[in-house]
């Protein structure tokens, strides 16, 4: 209703400057291509707002570092905002394109040493700096790997030992009719291989799952389509690998120590 | 039946016991920090947030505080509706804005870039004095220093410093220059780890960033009455204010968590496989144990142990496994979240006094409390096969 009245005070709606609205502000806004605003710098300037026609609506491009902050987003031309704020001729910053050969960092050190009221980077410089961030989050769940990974690790050893106990009877019998320990071992070794085997797939399938429902959640959370958990080749490798020489260091471990307990001893008479 | 049967089967396996223990000890240090991490960002915000008793903050319309560059305008005009108010004690301005320090010649680049406040010094809700002497109210050539800005500046309490503003590049000069002379040094609560920054009276800071005239700040910090309503004050001034921000402590808490929720979250699903990890240990270790003693079982049930008697000692293997598995699990914890805490703490831009795991006697309390419950539960299967274990065929097959 309030857009409508402005039109009509503003007359053709073609003179209009315009502006593309992001998605997630035309839908909080209730926008649409064509619709007209009024934009101000500030809320208490009711006399600086400037009328203008929102031309495009369009999806960003996923950005981890904005989506914490969950800020309506549009873009104007340049002239157009710098009017709007009464700062012309202004910019907060701008890209320079270098000629092919030349070193970004001696180029900004140059200009560095011109440079009186602005500073400049590489682009190498700060994608190292906004991605601090991202750096930090990784260290933390590489610290929770290290954690889950050592609960693991005693988990399954304490699941070999109890399923390797288990067999005390077995292995006793086996002792009894001549079947030697190295066999044994090795039998014993080969079902926790085999455990571990089974596990990893199971667990890969269920990493793959759980990967899957949270990039769903997240991506439905914070509307984008940035993915929040990948499942590559080279996690799984690692991650099988691990489970495997856990698995296995544990069998063993277990299945030494019985096969080094005396029969007699396994069969509840030692 | 000997009293402790259940417990003496512990000792009788003291690997597998210990690898239980172990495993227990993991599973309950990981929830502990997972419930440190999801209460204490909030804790720790708020008492950050609550350091000098200022409980109300006034920011330009949808921003919250140093969040964007955005300033409030005619602040003289602000201070006074909010000095109007009943229920307000104090109010503090503050600018915070980007401003040049110039060195003494000798040290390469003249010009350091630092983070200049302005502030009001009978309101001041920004620092805690380290060394020489406070801003007097009037004082307009008085410095305030970080660490961080004393060091880059090369300058210390006594000595002149000039601070540059609105630098034009195109005309490659300043349109503001002035000289301070360093009061103290100050540790300022918001900063992040190494920021450089300083603080003047608040018109000293206006002028070196903005033009002449330009009565703005960052942020008004409020202080209410002793017992005041904090709800009720903040609606009330959002109300006088419908220009600006009202945010008190409780919102900009709200703020926060929803910034911070995937570690919520995190911490909710870490927490949840920790107590499955527990449960699965506990109920594997009793079920097999039950398993191997069925015919030790049968022979007690034989000779008159009541079921009821059977159930109780494995039930008690279990909280006795998880209890102590627990305490280990609760002194790991501490020591890891201190760890988790050091790698979460040096994100860029985080007040450096802010604590992701924190500390709490019911954090504590409700980790282990947790803890033991599941262990106990995790006990109930093994406990009921072994209550009702088949007395004459498990004796049958243990004669043959």
């Amino acid at each position: 209703m309030i857009a409508l009245l402005l039109q009509l005070a503003a007359g053709p709606v073609a003179r209009l400057p315009e502006v593309a609205l992001e998605r997630r502000t035309a839908a909080a806004l209730d926008l649409t291509v064509g619709d007209t605003v009024r934009l101000g710098p500030s809320s208490d300037a009711p006399a600086a707002t400037r009328l203008v026609r929102v031309a495009a609506v369009y999806e960003p491009a996923a950005d981890p570092s904005a989506i914490l902050r969950r800020e309506l987003r549009l873009r104007l031309h340049l002239p157009d905002l710098a009017q709007l704020l009464g700062a012309d001729d202004r910019v907060d910053r701008f890209g320079l394109g270098l000629e092919p050969g030349v070193d970004p960092d001696s180029a900004a050190e140059r200009l560095n040493r011109l440079a009186f009221g602005y500073r400049a980077y590489p682009s190498a410089a700060i994608a190292a700096e906004s991605s601090q961030t991202f750096l930090v989050v990784s260290r933390f769940h590489r610290a929770i790997a290290v954690i889950s990974t050592v609960a693991s690790a005693v988990f399954l050893l304490c699941i070999m030992l109890l399923k390797v106990e288990e067999r005390r009877l077995d292995a006793a019998v086996m002792r009894f009719v001549g079947v030697r320990r190295r066999t044994i071992f090795g039998a014993l070794l080969l079902e926790a291989g085999l455990i571990a085997a089974f596990g990893s797939l199971l667990g890969t399938g269920f990493a793959w799952l759980a990967g899957a429902a949270t990039n769903a959640y997240y991506q439905r959370y914070f509307e984008t389509h940035l993915i929040f958990s990948l499942i590559t080749p080279r996690i799984v490798l690692f991650s099988v690998a691990l489970s495997l020489v856990l698995g296995l260091g544990a069998g063993a471990l277990a299945a030494l120590r019985l096969v080094r307990t005396r029969p007699l001893v396994l069969w509840g008479r030692g | 039946m000997p009293p402790f049967w259940g417990l003496r089967n512990l000792l009788r396996h003291p690997l597998r016991s210990a690898l239980s223990v172990a495993g227990i000890a993991v599973a309950a240090a990981m929830l502990l920090d997972m419930v440190m991490l999801s209460g204490g960002m909030d804790r720790s915000f708020e008492r950050l947030l609550l350091m000098r008793g200022f409980q109300v903050r006034v920011t330009p319309k949808g921003t919250l505080p140093f969040d964007t560059e955005a300033t409030l305008p005619h602040l003289a005009a602000l201070l006074a509706t909010l000095r109007r108010d009943p229920d307000v004690v104090a109010v503090g301005p503050v600018l915070g804005t980007s401003v040049y320090g110039r060195r003494p010649s000798g040290h390469g680049d003249t010009l350091v870039t630092l983070v200049g406040y302005g502030i009001d010094p009978s309101a001041q809700t920004l620092y805690a004095l380290l060394s020489g002497r406070d801003l007097a109210p009037a004082d307009s050539v008085g410095l305030l220093l970080s660490a961080p800005a004393a060091k880059r500046l090369g300058a210390a309490v006594g000595d002149t410093v000039s601070l540059v503003g609105r630098l034009d590049p195109q005309m490659a000069e300043a349109a503001a220059v002035r000289r301070f002379v360093v009061r103290g040094t100050v540790r300022w609560l918001y900063d992040y780890r190494g920021q450089p920054s300083v603080g003047t009276l608040l018109p000293l800071m206006q002028q070196l960033a903005r033009d002449q005239g330009e009565d703005r700040a960052s942020v008004v910090m409020v202080k209410l009455r002793d017992g005041a309503p904090m709800r009720t004050v903040t609606r009330r001034l959002r109300a006088q204010l419908p220009n600006a921000e009202v945010n008190d402590v409780a919102d900009l808490v709200a703020h926060f968590r929803e910034r911070l929720v995937y570690f919520r979250q995190l911490a909710l699903i870490l927490g949840t496989v920790s107590l499955l990890v527990t449960v699965l240990l506990v109920a594997t270790l009793l079920t097999i144990t039950v398993n191997e003693r069925l015919p030790e079982i049968a022979t007690l049930r034989a000779i008159g142990v009541p079921s009821r008697r059977v159930l109780q000692q494995v039930l008690l293997e279990g909280t006795v496994l998880t209890l102590v598995g627990g305490t280990v699990g609760l002194v790991l914890g501490l020591v890891t979240a201190r760890y988790l805490d050091a790698i979460l703490t040096s994100f860029p831009g985080l007040p450096a006094a802010f604590s992701f795991f924190v500390p709490r006697v019911d954090a504590i309390a409700v980790s282990g409390t947790v803890v033991l419950l599941t262990g106990a539960l995790a006990g109930l299967y093994p406990a009921w096969l072994a209550a009702r274990a088949p007395i004459a065929a498990t004796l049958r097959a243990e004669a043959t």
